[in-house]
């Protein structure tokens, strides 16, 4: 139960960040922006 | 030169070329940096190994949003208005005690969330003009943000780079509570009443409180400190009641700010949230890169030239070098220096009681975060203020910096003597 509340945490998270990425206007941020999403999306498919 | 040292070299260079000439975020010059450091080192680019450092703090990263959104709920709510006007209200004839109260307001968010960031942008942010109106000047004000921002981030109940450290060498985050509150309030109290209490023991408070926003408080009474009163409940719950599993600091987070939602002014819960995640995303940015210049110096054999170091000085040196280098490298990060520095340094500390002496490196550590280029604490509560410029906050804060670094090596120093305070 814990695990499924925690990947939808992470889903949230991601698309906050998401929502950031096409609103940020300079590159290097969306570059950040885009750099944080890794990890997030591999840990909510449980990839890593 | 040996291969290891190079490398390093290598890394540190890049980073600096990226944040001062190329004006690059820093987290984006960590990763060039890390990459540099694997091309040099002989690596190649390691795909695996630079995903793999940016999961070092996931977590960390986790409790860092939540706790923004929680902050900025009790932000938007009302719920930060109404406690410090009833702090100003109640203790305004006492200054000093209404000082140290404003400072552990200004604490509470880097308290929580392990993020100097957080306290200086949410908590910070609410208090300066608070402190402005009592009389406090802009550069004084900056300066008990910085430092409230830095100490918050060290004073339980969580402290990150404690946590950092504790993990190098396989110390649960636990016990660490009365030692870590000895090391900050006392420092926090003393910060504050150095550059505020000339100015606001004179302070007019009729002209102050005409300008205090009450109306939450009067529109909501008791039910705007609901979601304080539930975070704080759900977190010490757990201990109080072990059968309670331990839900974790995020949720903790999301549930008090989903309640107060409710519990006080209407918002648009979106676009908070957003902007929540806005304001630190440099600092998760910084998380990611921290974790791929940390594993490619493990990768690269720059970490272990570093333990060597550390390992083989005499006594006094490692004193000095501890109080010099761990702010120092804190440029690139505090949590970067609390990992790459602090654990080779409670490594060669082992004789003492490892808790205190982890939470004092925590401490000098946190430093860190006042070493420009990325001065999270320093440049955030410059912006707060309207300062155009970092570096007279830098220069003001140079000598509570000092006092922190003392207080920190006392810890060490009489570790032994001060095992009592650990209660787990």
């Amino acid at each position: 139960m814990i695990t499924i509340i925690y990947r939808l945490i992470v889903a949230m998270v991601i698309s906050l960040v998401g929502w950031n990425l096409f609103t940020e206007e300079k590159i290097t941020n969306q570059l950040n922006c885009a750099m944080v999403l890794i990890p997030l999306i591999l840990r909510m498919l449980m990839i890593k | 030169m040996s291969t290891e040292l190079l490398t390093f070299l290598a890394m540190i260079g890049v980073f600096l070329l990226g944040c001062f000439l190329l004006k690059l975020p820093v987290s984006i010059s960590m990763v060039l940096s890390a990459i540099a450091g694997a091309l040099v080192g002989g690596k190649g680019i390691p795909l695996r190994h630079l995903v793999e450092g940016m999961f070092a703090y996931v977590d960390t990263i986790l409790v860092i949003v939540t706790a923004m959104i929680f902050m900025k709920v009790i932000q938007e709510s009302g719920a930060l208005d109404a406690i410090s006007s009833v702090i100003i209200e109640r203790f305004h004839k006492v200054p000093a005690l209404m000082l140290c109260l404003i400072m552990v307001i200004i604490m509470f968010p880097g308290m929580i969330t392990g993020s100097s960031t957080a306290s200086v942008l949410s908590a910070g942010s609410i208090m300066a003009p608070v402190l402005m109106l009592m009389g406090v000047p802009t550069l004084e004000t900056a300066c008990i943000l910085a430092m409230g921002g830095i100490l918050g981030m060290i004073a339980p109940p969580t402290n990150i780079p404690a946590m950092i450290i504790g993990a190098g060498i396989d110390i649960p985050y636990s016990g660490f509570g009365l030692p870590l509150a000895l090391m900050t309030f006392p420092l926090a109290f003393l910060f504050v009443l150095m550059f505020g209490y000339k100015y606001v023991k004179s302070m007019n408070y009729e002209e102050v409180r005409a300008k205090l926003r009450t109306e939450s408080r009067e529109k909501y009474g008791l039910r705007i400190y609901i979601p304080l009163v539930l975070a704080i409940v759900l977190m010490v719950i757990n201990k109080a009641v072990p059968s309670i599993p331990d839900m974790g600091m995020p949720l903790v987070f999301l549930i008090s700010a989903a309640v107060g939602c409710f519990t006080g002014n209407r918002f648009n819960v979106a676009k908070m949230a957003k902007e929540s995640v806005n304001s630190v995303l440099p600092v998760m940015g910084i998380l990611m890169g921290v974790g791929m210049f940390i594993q490619i110096m493990t990768l690269t054999g720059v970490r272990g030239l570093i333990v060597n170091f550390c390992l083989s000085m005499p006594s006094f040196a490692r004193y000095i070098a501890l109080a010099v280098s761990m702010p120092l490298f804190g440029a690139v990060s505090s949590f970067g220096s609390a990992s790459v520095l602090g654990v080779p340094f409670l490594l060669s500390f082992l004789a003492k009681k490892e808790i205190i002496v982890a939470g004092a490196l925590s401490l000098i550590a946190s430093l860190g975060d006042m070493m420009p280029p990325t001065a999270l604490a320093g440049i955030f509560a410059a912006q707060v203020v309207g300062m155009p410029k970092y570096t007279p906050v830098l220069k003001k804060c140079l000598l509570p910096c000092l006092i922190v670094i003392i207080w920190g090596i006392l810890f060490i120093v009489f570790a032994n003597q001060l095992q009592f305070l650990i209660i787990k």
